[in-house]
């Protein structure tokens, strides 16, 4: 068999056997559930009417919270439910509605269309009943103000709802920003996700051939750099067709449910996207995968994952960074180290603002430390795999193997 | 045919191999002896390339150990190890494929494995809900199922019930009819006895002894003798010249003693002393050569 059928074979049997795992298929079920149910609920709750009760006290009350109930509703489509709907509870004294308001039976006392009541929520999740009924209030006094000339109030509320300068938006560079950046955060954010998700996979799935000593036996028949490539290949194809597979079905809620609006995309920035992504997920799996054969235990695993976890950390925050600032400093001296080239290069790519040739030399740079780690780990591996017991050091597993 | 020759391995100060030479051919079965930590793992692990000695080669018919080469070989490490969740027979057929079989006649051996040792029906089952004989006999169907022309087993016996250690005989010497070389390592030196023409005794990384079982009893510098008396056996040992060592179990006593040796004077003087009970005189077993060897 040629060695990249080897490999294959590799690769071919942990897709198999995870696939068909509990633990991979629970996972996806639980994972595609977490994201339908995190973009449909909200528009399923969001579609109700938020309901408030507000005590007055004395004369004036009705016209402000009638106007603040219309300023509410100003927004809405015809056929939708009311977004607010406020009620009268009419209180003879003060101190028997202050009492209500404290024990959360209405939610606000408007005293002689004068004075309003709320309870202090702490800074947090102030309701924006308060602001109708200021605004409502305001128009109240706007349309004492206009009443002479005959208008009424809803008229007053239209003009004030109304958007009446004509909006023309242009496309071009300018204007696309927006979008731009929210894609190369949102690539990003997939990129960091994966990497530790389906890293911490691969680190995993090592030490376990090593806990569980089939290594020996695999070993005996193929090499370290096959066996080392075939489980990234597996577990990552498997692992990415997880994510597509949920990134999937996100988009498809998204556009069912209209939760949001998706940027339009175009075919070079995805392959910008889909480059990067690749590139840093196999630079990141060649490492975990070297670092999960230095331990013989799963729970010594996540020790070793650390510094690989640290490094992907910095190179969000880099990245991060060259959002903000795409030809900052940071964002250029990010775009050549390689660890932090897959987060820092598609961001400044998407956002227009890199120069071919450092596009292309950070290409050069990260897939020649690819090469160059596969041989690293690889030799790693090869030395730490038959040496059990506590944690192997790098430098001992590297000097085991004389070649 | 097998040669290791003049292999060289230090792990930091410890000296693992220290110029160990060796061979086994097509149609042999080779014992490989040797206390614990004398290099015997370590000596298996060159043959596939998992331990590379500093010095010293591995060749298979006169070429060097290919990766190609490899994968006619057939290796039961003394760790066992297999996927303990993947279904045995998919587990069989896999290890075929890596070594180059085509993916049908991987399955068939695999079936023709687990039906040899009586697993048929639980071929889908996982490795893990087998008992521990069974899985050792899996283990032992992974370094065979792409029939190997050389067959290397460390401590294969280890662990085994004698119903199962005579299974696991039966199976080497039919491999070796068959034509394969096999070698293999282990502690039990009477069933080594019983099954090997060829022996190597390996001791701080070096073979002290080597060759056929029965040649090496005929010219070993010692005989065994054994003795039971009635009356002081303790002097009349003393009279006898070359004693190099002596085991009492009651009142029979077991020694080993030079071949140059002349018993039969010793012989008349124990008539004199008591009544003879038992007397044998042999060549020495495995075992007296390889505590003589490993002294």
């Amino acid at each position: 068999m040629s060695p990249l059928g080897t490999v294959w074979e590799i690769a071919r049997r942990e897709i198999r056997e995870r696939g068909r795992s509990k633990a991979f298929l629970a996972t996806t079920v639980i994972t595609l559930l977490i994201v339908v149910g995190l973009i449909v609920l909200p528009n399923v709750l969001g579609g109700d009417t938020s309901e408030y009760t507000v005590a007055s006290v004395g004369e004036g009350n009705e016209a402000i919270v009638d106007a603040a109930e219309l300023l509410g509703n100003a927004t809405d489509e015809p056929e939708d439910e009311p977004s607010v709907s406020i009620s009268i509870d009419p209180v003879e004294e003060r101190d028997a509605a202050e009492t209500a308001l404290d024990e959360g039976d209405v939610d606000a006392i408007l005293v002689n269309g004068e004075e309003v009541v709320v309870v202090s929520v702490g800074g947090f999740g102030d309701s924006p009943l308060l602001g109708l009924l200021q605004r409502g209030a305001a128009s109240v006094e706007l349309e004492a103000v206009v009443a002479e000339s005959g208008q009424v109030a809803a008229d007053v509320i239209d003009v004030m709802t109304s958007d009446p300068l004509e909006t023309t938006t242009l496309t071009g560079p300018e204007a696309g920003d927006e979008s731009r950046g929210a894609i190369a955060y949102a690539g990003l954010m997939l990129l960091y996700l994966a990497v530790l998700i389906y890293g911490t996979w691969i680190l995993s799935g090592v030490t376990e051939e090593k806990s569980n000593r089939v290594v020996e036996v695999l070993l005996s028949s193929i090499k370290p750099w096959q066996l080392l490539a075939g489980k990234i290949l597996g577990i990552g194809a498997l692992g990415l067709s997880q994510f597509a597979g949920t990134i999937a079905v996100a988009i498809i809620a998204v556009q069912v449910t209209g939760a949001a609006e998706l940027p339009s995309l175009n075919a070079a920035a995805v392959l910008n996207l889909l480059l990067w992504f690749i590139l840093g997920f196999l630079l990141f799996a060649v490492m975990f995968g070297a670092a999960g054969s230095l331990v013989s235990r799963m729970e010594d695993a996540n020790n070793v994952a650390f510094p690989m976890s640290m490094i992907a950390v910095a190179g969000f925050f880099v990245s991060l960074e060259a959002l903000r600032e795409p030809d900052g400093l940071a964002a250029i001296i990010g775009t050549f180290i390689p660890f932090t080239a897959p987060f820092v290069v598609p961001v400044r790519a998407a956002l227009d603002s890199i120069p071919l040739w450092q596009y292309l030399a950070a290409i050069v740079i990260t897939v020649g430390t690819i090469i160059s780690l596969v041989f690293v780990a690889g030799r790693i591996y090869a030395g730490a795999l038959l040496r059990y017991g506590g944690r192997v050091k790098v430098r001992e597993a590297w000097r085991s193997v004389s070649e | 045919m097998l040669s290791l020759t003049d292999l060289h391995k230090k792990y930091g100060e410890v000296v693992a191999l220290d110029g160990c030479t060796f061979g086994v051919a097509r149609g042999e079965i080779l014992g490989f002896l040797g206390p614990n930590g004398a290099g015997k793992t370590t000596a298996m692990r060159t043959i596939f390339g998992l331990v590379v000695p500093e010095r010293g080669q591995v060749s298979w018919d006169g070429e060097p150990i290919s990766a190609d080469l490899k994968r006619r070989f057939g290796y039961m490490p003394e760790q066992r190890g297999l996927y303990p969740k993947m279904k045995i027979h998919d587990q069989l057929s896999y290890l075929g494929r890596l070594r180059g079989m085509p993916a049908k006649a991987a399955a068939a051996a695999a079936n023709a494995w687990l039906e040899r040792f009586g697993l048929a029906e639980r071929r889908l089952d996982p490795l893990e809900a087998l008992s521990h004989g069974n899985q050792q006999r899996v283990q032992l169907a992974a370094a065979m199922v792409h029939d190997p022309e050389l067959l290397v087993l460390d401590e294969p016996f280890s662990g085994l019930d004698p119903i199962a250690a005579e299974t696991m005989s039966d199976i080497l010497r039919e491999q070796a009819v068959a034509g394969k070389a096999v070698v293999f390592s282990s502690h039990q030196l009477d069933l080594v006895e019983d099954l090997c023409e060829e022996v190597a005794i390996i001791n701080a990384g070096a073979i002290v002894v080597e060759g056929n079982v029965r040649r090496l009893k005929d010219a070993a510098p010692i005989r065994h003798l054994e003795l039971e008396i009635e009356g002081d056996v303790g002097h009349l040992l003393d009279t006898l010249e070359g004693i190099r060592q002596v085991d009492s179990d009651g009142t029979r006593r077991t020694v080993i003693i030079d071949a140059a040796t002349d018993v039969r004077e010793f012989i008349a003087r124990a008539q004199e002393v008591g009544r003879l009970r038992h007397f044998a005189y042999t060549s020495p077993s495995l075992s007296d050569l390889f505590r003589e060897a490993v002294r």
